[in-house]
């Protein structure tokens, strides 16, 4: 692993030879809430803001992106698939989201391999960044990593003072340090190292909410018809909201959309969200989760027990924007507390 | 740059080449891949589903309602239900469509060599049985398995689908018994009167190496599973199918998941001893 250092005169020469050279996708300020969008100048990048920030999976996974395009004549049908993704760079990863993706990639993989998805996933460089603050509902080391942890990122960033410390974390990242080995130093490691070391002491000490995950998959695997379902669920209002700001949510559906046209168009996916009414609605009128107690407990089983037992990583990474964005106060937090007292 | 994976999630195109109406709301479509290469190389098993396109309304699951052994074209009956069925029921023959699959487990045919087999089946629930059915009776395999019975009820006579099949190519078959049945009286009709779960009781199937399948509305398995433990019916010998609202088919969409179960890739199969150990959400 190639441990390496860039003043901050130098990291701004990186970032623009990074935006000219590929699609650069990093966080960027707009309206008080920050997203990953495409770099157009650098001084649009913000690395260290207090706003909220939306997740980055809609970079690999865009809430809305055709899937192809259809024409219909009267005896043929061409349909035509979007060309491929270009290469990019994914700036300024939080530690959770980084590892949203490893949660995220079993989904899009396996024996049907999500051609979206992992074309984009397969050609991006991801630049992950560790926290300076810890938020109020921040809960990552619950699940065994912290604010300067880096799996899932190829190349890591710390901040220090003299500038930004980069590990390669992977061949990808080792790639990365190689193609700009003219703007880093092995000078001042050392030092940066310890920088980090005590960054991540400092950081550690900031968590305010205490959360243990020991024996909460074990009670939710016998807790499915627990009463207490009913009782979590009395007041939420199915918005969506905390599997839209979610990192590892990927429900989707898919539409069609005319083109003007009766006979061509495009074939969509969007978003979706297992809170809606009509998500599991079948044709005959019958649903399987009718209510709210059966999409509630679907969305916190599925984040702390389906999520695992199917691809042996779980569906949360403590980011805590689901705590954050609910209308009604909604807190996986304190669910978790909760089922381990219930369950 | 290439494109770095191959894409499920694009159909085949395809043509509806027949459409057979069954009954006053179920059509079964005859459906061939427009690539004749790929007709070719396709293969299925039976219970499997493929998904259908109709462009510009979208796209459903169906079981594959024709056996493997058929390797000319497709069949799925289809019910018109909502807008993609209803779509369908719209089309003409010579129609284009999408095509993509097939997806999920199927019936454990291996398994059920040397066993008598028992069908049960409602309304539109004899098209994914169908595909076994005739897979067994084809030439090719019916040394394999034993005595064949199949019972099948739905609403009213026109109610019941594959009437040539069921009154008279299956009845043909050597250690074949075809048991109908229809919830009213109806002139005309001198066959059996009832719902399905009394019929199976009234047949009294004896349970010794048999296997038994069962597909219908959920209110006839809910209760054709209670006839089958009367008669001595254990789990292990019971598979049926399973139905969600899917969208992607190949488990991404997160849309037809029964606890950490996909039912597009982990069923529509599923034995009775496997559905036992499902959450109650389906």
């Amino acid at each position: 692993m190639t441990v390496k250092l860039i003043n901050k005169d130098r990291f701004n020469v990186f970032l623009e030879r990074l935006a000219s050279g590929n699609e650069l996708v990093a966080p960027i300020e707009e309206d008080g809430n920050i997203f990953y969008r495409r770099v157009t100048s650098v001084n649009e990048i913000t690395l260290e803001a207090d706003a909220f920030c939306f997740a980055p999976k809609g970079h690999f996974f865009p809430q809305y992106e055709v899937l192809y395009k259809y024409q219909q004549g009267s005896n043929a049908l061409v349909l035509e698939e979007p060309g491929p993704a270009g290469p990019s760079v994914l700036l300024g990863v939080k530690p959770c989201d980084a590892r949203a993706l490893l949660s995220l990639d079993p989904v899009f993989d396996g024996n049907y391999k999500d051609a979206y998805y992992l074309d984009k996933r397969v050609k991006t460089t991801i630049i992950g960044l560790s926290c300076r603050k810890v938020r109020y509902n921040c809960f990552c080391r619950a699940f065994g990593f912290g604010p300067t942890s880096g799996e899932g990122a190829d190349l890591f960033l710390t901040e220090v003072k003299d500038g930004y410390l980069a590990e390669a974390l992977t061949s990808k990242g080792e790639a990365l340090l190689k193609d700009y080995s003219d703007l880093f130093t092995e000078t001042g490691v050392d030092g940066a190292l310890q920088e980090k070391e005590q960054l991540a002491v400092q950081l550690d000490t900031q968590f305010k909410r205490k959360v243990d995950l020991d024996g909460v998959k074990a009670r939710l695997d016998n807790m499915f018809e627990h009463p207490y379902w009913e009782r979590l669920a009395r007041k939420c209002l199915t918005c969506g909201i905390c599997t839209f700001v979610c990192p590892t949510c990927h429900c989707f559906d898919i539409i069609d959309e005319n083109g003007g046209g009766s006979n061509c168009g495009s074939r969509l996916r969007c978003w979706d969200a297992c809170m809606f009414t009509d998500f599991t609605l079948h044709t005959s009128g019958h649903n399987p989760r009718p209510g709210k107690k059966e999409r509630v407990r679907n969305r916190f089983m599925h984040k702390l027990k389906y999520h695992l037992d199917r691809y042996r990583v779980t569906g949360c990474v403590g980011c805590g924007r689901c705590i954050e964005k609910c209308p009604v106060n909604m807190d996986i937090i304190q669910v978790i507390a909760e089922i381990k007292e219930v369950g | 740059m290439e494109q770095a994976v191959r894409n499920p999630l694009l159909p085949q195109p395809a043509t509806i080449e027949k459409i057979i109406p069954e009954t006053g709301d179920v059509n079964t479509f005859r459906v061939t891949l427009d690539n004749a290469e790929a007709m070719t190389r396709w293969r299925h098993e039976p219970g499997q589903l493929a998904m259908l396109s109709v462009f510009g309304v979208g796209e459903a699951m169906f079981s594959i309602s024709s056996s493997p052994t058929q390797r000319e074209y497709l069949e799925f009956s289809i019910k018109r239900m909502g807008k993609v069925t209803t779509a369908l029921h719209g089309l003409e023959e010579g129609a284009k469509i999408g095509l993509r699959g097939p997806y999920g487990n199927y019936f454990p045919y291996e398994k059920m060599k040397g066993k008598d087999l028992l069908f049960i089946g409602g309304g539109i629930g004899l098209a994914p049985l169908r595909s076994l059915i005739d897979f067994v009776l084809a030439d090719e395999n019916r040394g394999d398995y034993g005595k064949v019975e199949i019972i099948y009820g739905a609403r009213s006579y026109d109610d019941l689908c594959f009437k040539r099949q069921i009154f008279e190519e299956w009845p043909q078959k050597e250690g074949t018994a075809v048991y109908t049945t229809i919830d009213r009286e109806e002139e005309q009709w001198d066959g059996h009167v009832g719902f399905v779960p009394a019929y199976v009781e009234e047949i009294a199937p004896a349970a010794g190496n048999k296997i038994a399948l069962t597909c219908g509305p959920p209110i006839m398995i809910k209760f054709v599973l209670q006839a089958m433990e009367k008669l001595g019916f254990k789990d292990e010998q019971i598979y049926s199918t399973l139905e969600l609202r899917m969208k992607c088919g190949i488990g991404k969409c997160g849309r037809c998941n029964i606890g950490s179960k996909f039912v597009c890739l982990d069923g529509p199969v599923f034995n009775l001893t496997e559905i036992k150990e499902l959450p109650p959400e389906f």
